[in-house]
Order: C-alpha cells, then structure tokens, then sequence
C-alpha cells in the first residue's frame, strides 16, 4: 500500500495535508500530488501533445506549488491555485520554446471572415453519437497549438473568456474567434476519422 | 439571419430568438450546434484522463528533498523541545557578552588586535573534563539510550566545545573591542550547536 493510500485510509484531508507538507512532511506532499497528479499531467499533455514534456512540466508545475504552499491561505480552492498554476507553468514553456500561444492564423487572417465555414449552409453531416474519448485527444492533438491552447483551456478546463484572455495575453474576442475555429477544426478531424473507419469496414 | 450571421453569433455565445428561429430553417447550422454542444460536453472527459509515469513523482521527490522542502522527520516531541530550548539557549549569553562589548565601544575606540596570538591563546588550551551541566548530561543519556557505543565520542566532543566557549568568553572578557574574539565566542557556541544537531540526526535514524 503506497503512502498516500494509507493516509486517505487514515482519512487525511487536503487541507491537514496542506498544513503537514508546510512543516515539510514527505507523506503530506505525497498525498497532494496524488490527488491532483491526473489533472494537471492531463492538461501539460493536451497542451503541448507531447508525453516527456508534459512530464517536465507536471513536475514543474508541482515542484513551485510546493515552493509556495507555505504562501496559501486558503481563501481560494487549492486545485483553483494549482491548475491555474500549471496552466501558467505551461504557458510560459511554450513562449520559450517560441510556440505560439495564440494561433498565427488568428494574426494573418481578418478577425470576422476567417471564423465562419468555408461553405455556411451547405448540407452538413450531424456527428452522431458520443464522441470516443481518445478519437477526441487524438483529434485535439492535432490542433494547430494556438488553436489547442484556447480549446483546451475553455472546453476542457472550464475558463472563461475573459480569464483566458489574462492568461494568454490576447483579446476576449480573439480567445472566442480561436475556439470556434478550435471546434470547426476538431469536427472535420473528428468526421474524417469517421470517414476512414467507416471506409475500412 | 443567414447562415454566416448565425455563425457570427454562435461564435459570441449569444442566444437569440432570431437565432432560434435561424435554426428551426437551416438543418446545416442545427447540426454545427448540435456537434459543438456535443464537442464541449466530451471535452470534459479529457479533464484528468492520463497519468503520469512513476518517474514524475520520484524526480520531483529528489528535487524537495534537494531544496530542503522536505524535511526529515523529527525527534519525539519532548526530545524535539529539549533541543530547541538548548538551541535557542545559547544565544542568550552570546547576545549579553555582545551587548557588554556594544557598551565599551561607546567608550573606548576599537583597536585591531593580534588575531593570529588570539586564536592560538584560545585554540591551544586542552580540553579539561568537568562536570557538565543538566542539558549536557540529558543529551548524553539521550544518546546512550539510542547510541551507546557514541556517548564516550559525544562526551569527549562536550568537553570540547564546552572548554571552547570557556576560552572564547575569557579571551572577549581581556578585550571586549576585539571583533575577532567576538566571532570565535560566536563560533564556539555554533559547534556546540552543531554537536546538538548531530545528536538529534543520530537518535532520529531508524
């Protein structure tokens, strides 16, 4: 039985974790990373597509909660804290990297013509169903990074607007053009994947 | 509204009875809403899908245990206050030999001494063996209940930086001006500390 198993067991909860990883105790830090490890690893991978970095930045993102955790008062949710965080952590590895966090597209076309369908009212084919979950992460990841960026950010971690446009440094209106054509973009990747496996059968 | 208007309003997130209307005529932006809706609401499932290998944990562990944010685990509580008063303890006659020595300054103007004949006059004294105090004689049992076979190094080490701190605060006494004297009275009482803290270190290993 892993440590932060036996302390759920012992019913710990997040915030005498908090208060025991403050005093420097491994088995509270261990706790709090297991609790939030899936969520803030989910978010590095869909943001940048890539496992051995969205590990670096896992660990990143991590290792300066933990830095500050003496900082946190509590007067707001700690996963608030620690996802915006990473969100933050991951933004910032894209800079450096010089990936674009806002698509360039979004720069090199007009603002108003470039959201809409190439073809508005021509018959389209309704995306029957749910949606399988990893013909979906495959899809996102196919998204140009700026696309991705606000897509993930809204749809995925809840965000709004106004908050996105903060973090990433861009217009409400540019945050709300990019996930449009996030969506356009994921609903062609997602029929032409249809397409091909129904082509296959 | 036409299709691109609709689009322009889909994209705001506006929900119009216009829109509505729009929608009940064009199948083709019925069936955008409809994939969008359904895009947003399967988004949700790639909120904590994955999982970090194992290695994540263990690099990240290194790291706080490199920057010292994990810590090791303490001494029994009543252990733990008995080092921390001694700890604390000793700066208190270091801070009133520090104040006596601020007084004289007012008054008489420092003068550089011989630091090398100092720290000779204050190393080369031998340690002599003399009863030590009750904190002494608690950290030596302590370490004779864990540790026997270190209680001889550990008394031996007492008597050392006890005979230390004796010589350091004669040689501060014969010239309160001299800084140097000053540090090695400060120095004398950090190897006593540090001897503290390696007994501390030493009973809490398993």
């Amino acid at each position: 039985m892993t440590t932060a198993k036996r302390l759920q067991g012992d019913k710990l909860t997040e915030a005498e974790a908090i208060e025991r990883a403050k005093q420097g105790d491994a088995e509270a830090f261990h706790f709090l990373y297991d609790l939030h490890r899936r969520r803030v690893y989910s978010l590095c991978l869909r943001m940048t597509g890539n496992t051995a970095s969205a590990e670096d930045l896992t660990q990143e993102a991590f290792l300066q909660l933990f830095r500050k955790i003496g900082t946190f008062r509590g007067e707001s949710a700690f996963s608030t804290w620690l996802h915006r965080m990473s969100v933050n952590v991951v933004l910032m590895q894209l800079r450096r990297k010089n990936l674009p966090v806002v698509s360039l597209e979004e720069t090199m076309e007009g603002d108003e013509e470039g959201t809409v369908r190439k073809e508005p009212g021509a018959p389209d084919e309704r995306l029957t169903g749910s949606i399988d979950r990893l013909q979906l992460q495959r899809a996102v990841d196919e998204l140009p990074p700026g696309y991705r960026t606000i897509f993930v950010l809204h749809d995925v971690e809840g965000y709004e607007h106004n908050e996105i446009a903060g973090m990433v440094g861009c217009s409400i209106g540019n945050s709300k053009s990019q996930l449009h054509k996030a969506r356009l973009k994921l609903r062609d990747l997602l029929r032409a994947n249809r397409a091909e496996k129904a082509g296959k059968r | 509204m036409n299709c691109v208007e609709f689009e322009r309003v889909l994209l705001e997130g506006e929900h119009s009875p216009e829109q509505r209307a729009h929608l009940d005529s064009c199948s083709a932006c019925a069936n955008l809403l409809a994939d969008f809706t359904l895009i947003s609401s399967q988004a949700k499932l790639l909120l904590a899908a994955d999982e970090p290998s194992p290695a994540v944990w263990n690099a990240l562990e290194s790291r706080l245990r490199s920057e010292g944010l994990i810590r090791p685990a303490e001494a029994s509580p009543s252990r733990r206050d008995f080092f921390w008063r001694w700890r604390t303890a000793w700066l208190v006659p270091v801070a009133a030999v520090l104040a006596m020595v601020a007084v004289v300054r007012l008054h008489h103007p420092a003068s550089a001494g011989d630091n090398a004949a100092v720290a000779k006059q204050i190393k080369v004294k031998a340690p002599v063996t003399v009863a030590v105090s009750s904190d002494d004689q608690q950290l030596l049992n302590t370490v004779n209940s864990h540790r026997p076979a270190q209680r001889a190094r550990y008394r031996a080490d007492l008597d050392d930086a006890n005979a230390f701190i004796r010589d350091a605060e004669q040689a501060v006494k014969s010239d309160p001006n001299d800084v140097y004297r000053q540090q090695m009275l400060i120095n004398a009482y950090e190897q006593k500390e540090m001897l503290y803290d390696l007994a501390v270190d030493h009973v809490s290993e398993p």
